[in-house]
């Protein structure tokens, strides 16, 4: 399988601080690759090695099969989490000159198309500090798209945007994607990872934890939770073999140990309380990121 | 080398577009010339109301005199020959006859009488101002004691002191020449004194063997010298100053990071400095053509220095990218508009220290402390450049030498000035310090 990227055995050190430590991971071309990671887990310090921004410190770092040097940057379209515009430009000036730095030819007819997909041509000819937040980060994803990358990196693409927009943005990398981009999505935000990415790769502590499909992850952990919805969630405490792992309101979490067999689990809560749903499953990755990265993480 | 210029040409279409690039070149020459400015136009317009001076005369003989010094300097200085116009105010005196004792009351009286206006100063004339070995006084370290001495509210350099120290010393000078048994007629011969007239160097043209004798000099010759170093001075500084405020604004606002994932750090601030470099050419230019204009329509175009405009360029460019390197290693290590404003200064004093030295380069352009001056890279194209345009000029290696020094000084200093901004250019929240910086500068 051709690889997008491929970083073998990768470390990078800040001072006495070891953000990236001996990480091998391979990026399979046209996936939609799902980044997640506590804040300072070396997420982003992985993807400005990717970009070429920061240099590994030792192990092999490869984009498309080659060692990536400056020259090739053209082939990446970067979005930052950090990200900000020159404020005093226009907007099609802007994805102009950003276009153009990228590919170096004039990519007028691009950045049309990308302004008209993402709903902005009526905003093509105001200056970006005019914009709205959700409107300049729609710019800003444009801006890293145009022309067209073989390798996208979006680091928290969907943070702040409201739903029409977060939809906009998800249609736009599934597109890429469909024209044959490698895409990695770096995000918190675990129902995106689960519904936009084919793999998951997480990151804690500077080493790789997780990396797989969603359902080879969860095929891991087994169908240890149970998720059920009742009249009394006061009923839910003590009960054996399984525990509250979360609250969702009108729905709740239990993690089930090997021992609990879910029929007689529900036999007892139909004693206790008024059921109104109970469904066996696999955790969510939202589940697993708090059993990895959660606060009694620490002491596993 | 293409993303550069990109990059470049965005920076400086921007820059030159602003309203504050175009007021900036209004208003640079006004602040940079505006003390010559204000000095001359005060000067043209000097307070010419009268200025009485009251003169107690502890010798007994010297009042009348200094009166008949001053009243002849006032006749000769007071209105503009041939237009009769009063161009300085006139001194006019009143003697005031020396009280008993120490003379402290007295004093109060007068110093009442200047605080209130009616007196310019007083001047008080000791009876030691006539004695040839001057007496010292033991209450205050030995020093000499006050022979003539004048009290006034002003300070050491005011304009009054330095009028009357001529007519004072002339009258001195007629006593003792009196005491001395020379006539009245012989004073004036022995008080004269002659102008010295500056002149140029004769030279010989090589082609024909003639002499072209030394010509007559103003201090005029120095204007030509003085108005291009001060327009270096001024490019730069308009041109290199924003620069640390603007990158460091462009790191707050989380630009470079988009940049970054297309562009190397190296190539970002070459684009920078690129720009920057762009604009002080562009205003050079606009000011040099200006300057061109107005000379010749004045018929004044033979003082502008043709033959050293090249120089000033290769120096213009040199110092721009020097000191917009600088800059811009320092606004990358910069994480706030305070931060940058604290290192301004470190910024600025390349380019103030040279402005501090022009008076002694000036005095002396080929002493030792000129020419070691002229030879340090971070002052050499004002100071090196001023010598060149100095009456006399300096050894032909001279300049080829600093430009070679500043030429290296350039590249080490780009290099290590783009060491620090890419590490600095991402770091947030972080005050620069000087010895992270240069450990940056070493070791990337």
């Amino acid at each position: 399988m051709p690889f997008a990227v491929q970083l073998s055995r990768v470390t990078k050190t800040f001072g006495a601080v070891v953000a990236v430590d001996d990480l091998s991971l391979s990026v399979p071309e046209g996936a939609v690759f799902g980044f997640i990671g506590p804040n300072g887990s070396g997420k982003t310090t992985t993807i400005r090695m990717i970009v070429n921004i920061n240099y590994p410190d030792s192990g092999e770092l490869m984009v498309f099969g080659e060692p990536m040097v400056p020259a090739r940057t053209g082939l990446i379209g970067y979005l930052p989490e950090e990200r900000g515009l020159y404020r005093k430009m226009k907007v099609r000036q802007l994805l102009q000159f950003f276009g153009e730095l990228r590919c170096g030819h004039k990519v007028s007819a691009e950045v049309d198309e990308w302004l008209e997909r993402l709903d902005l041509s009526r905003c093509a000819d105001r200056r970006v500090e005019t914009l709205s937040k959700g409107m300049s980060q729609r710019v800003q994803f444009i801006a890293a798209v145009v022309p067209a990358p073989r390798l996208l990196i979006l680091d928290e693409p969907f943070t702040g945007l409201d739903p029409v927009s977060a939809d906009a943005l998800r249609d736009a990398i599934l597109y890429l994607r469909q024209r044959g981009a490698t895409v990695i999505l770096s995000t918190h935000d675990m129902s995106v990872a689960e519904t936009l990415c084919d793999n998951i790769f997480m990151i804690f502590g500077g080493r790789k934890v997780l990396d797989g499909s969603l359902e080879s992850i969860q095929a891991q952990y087994g169908n240890d939770t149970v998720r059920v919805s009742v009249s009394d969630p006061g009923a839910l405490a003590n009960l054996p073999g399984a525990e509250l792992i979360r609250d969702l309101g009108q729905a709740q979490e239990l993690r089930i140990d090997r021992s609990c067999d879910p029929q007689r689990l529900l036999r007892t809560l139909v004693e206790r309380t008024g059921v109104n749903s109970f469904s066996v499953a696999k955790p969510s990755l939202h589940d697993i990121f708090v059993r990895i990265a959660g606060p009694g993480a620490a002491d596993a | 080398m293409r993303k550069i210029l990109l990059m470049a040409k965005r920076d400086y279409l921007e820059s030159i577009r602003a309203k504050s690039f175009i007021l900036g070149l209004i208003v640079a020459p006004l602040l940079f010339g505006g003390g010559f400015l204000g000095i001359a136009i005060i000067k043209n317009r000097p307070d010419l109301r009268d200025r009485r001076i009251a003169i107690v005369d502890r010798t007994g003989a010297a009042a009348d005199l200094i009166i008949r010094a001053a009243r002849e300097k006032n006749d000769e200085e007071v209105y503009a020959k041939g237009t009769h116009r009063q161009v300085l105010p006139r001194y006019v005196f009143e003697t005031v006859a020396p009280s008993a004792g120490d003379g402290k009351e007295q004093r109060v009286a007068l110093s009442d009488r200047v605080r209130s206006r009616e007196l310019a100063a007083f001047l008080e004339i000791w009876p030691e101002a006539l004695q040839v070995e001057p007496k010292l006084d033991a209450e205050n370290g030995g020093k000499q004691a006050a022979r003539v001495a004048i009290y006034s509210n002003s300070t050491g350099v005011d304009n009054t002191r330095n009028w009357l120290r001529d007519p004072v010393n002339r009258a001195l000078r007629r006593l003792h020449l009196g005491r001395l048994g020379v006539a009245e007629d012989g004073q004036e011969v022995i008080l004269q004194s002659v102008p010295l007239s500056a002149m140029s160097l004769p030279v010989r043209d090589a082609r024909t063997g003639g002499v072209q004798d030394g010509k007559k000099t103003d201090g005029s010759e120095i204007a030509a010298p003085l108005g291009l170093v001060m327009l270096l001075t001024m490019i730069v500084m308009v041109g290199t100053a924003p620069m640390l405020s603007a990158v460091t604004e462009d790191k707050g606002q989380r630009i470079f990071e988009m940049l970054l994932g297309l562009a190397t750090p190296f190539e970002l601030m070459a684009a920078r400095v690129l720009a920057a470099l762009g604009r002080a050419l562009t205003s050079s230019a606009f000011y040099i053509a200006g300057a061109i204009l107005v000379l010749q329509g004045m018929s004044m175009l033979g003082i502008v220095p043709f033959g050293l405009l090249p120089w000033f360029f290769v120096y213009l460019i040199a110092h721009v990218i020097m000191l917009c390197s600088f800059a811009a290693a320092l606004g990358a290590a910069c994480s706030s508009p305070q931060d940058a404003q604290n290192l301004a200064v470190v910024l600025v004093a390349p380019i103030m220290i040279p402005y501090f030295l022009l008076v002694p380069v000036m005095e002396s352009p080929n002493g030792t402390l000129s020419t070691v001056i002229s030879l340090i890279p971070p002052f050499t194209p004002p100071m090196m450049l001023l010598r060149q345009a100095l009456p006399g000029g300096v050894a032909w290696w001279q300049p080829w030498l600093g430009l070679v020094l500043v030429i290296g000084w350039t590249i080490g200093g780009t290099f290590a000035a783009a060491r620090i901004f890419r590490v600095a250019i991402l770091m947030q929240g972080q005050a620069p310090k000087l010895r992270e910086m240069m450990r940056w500068a070493v070791k990337g």
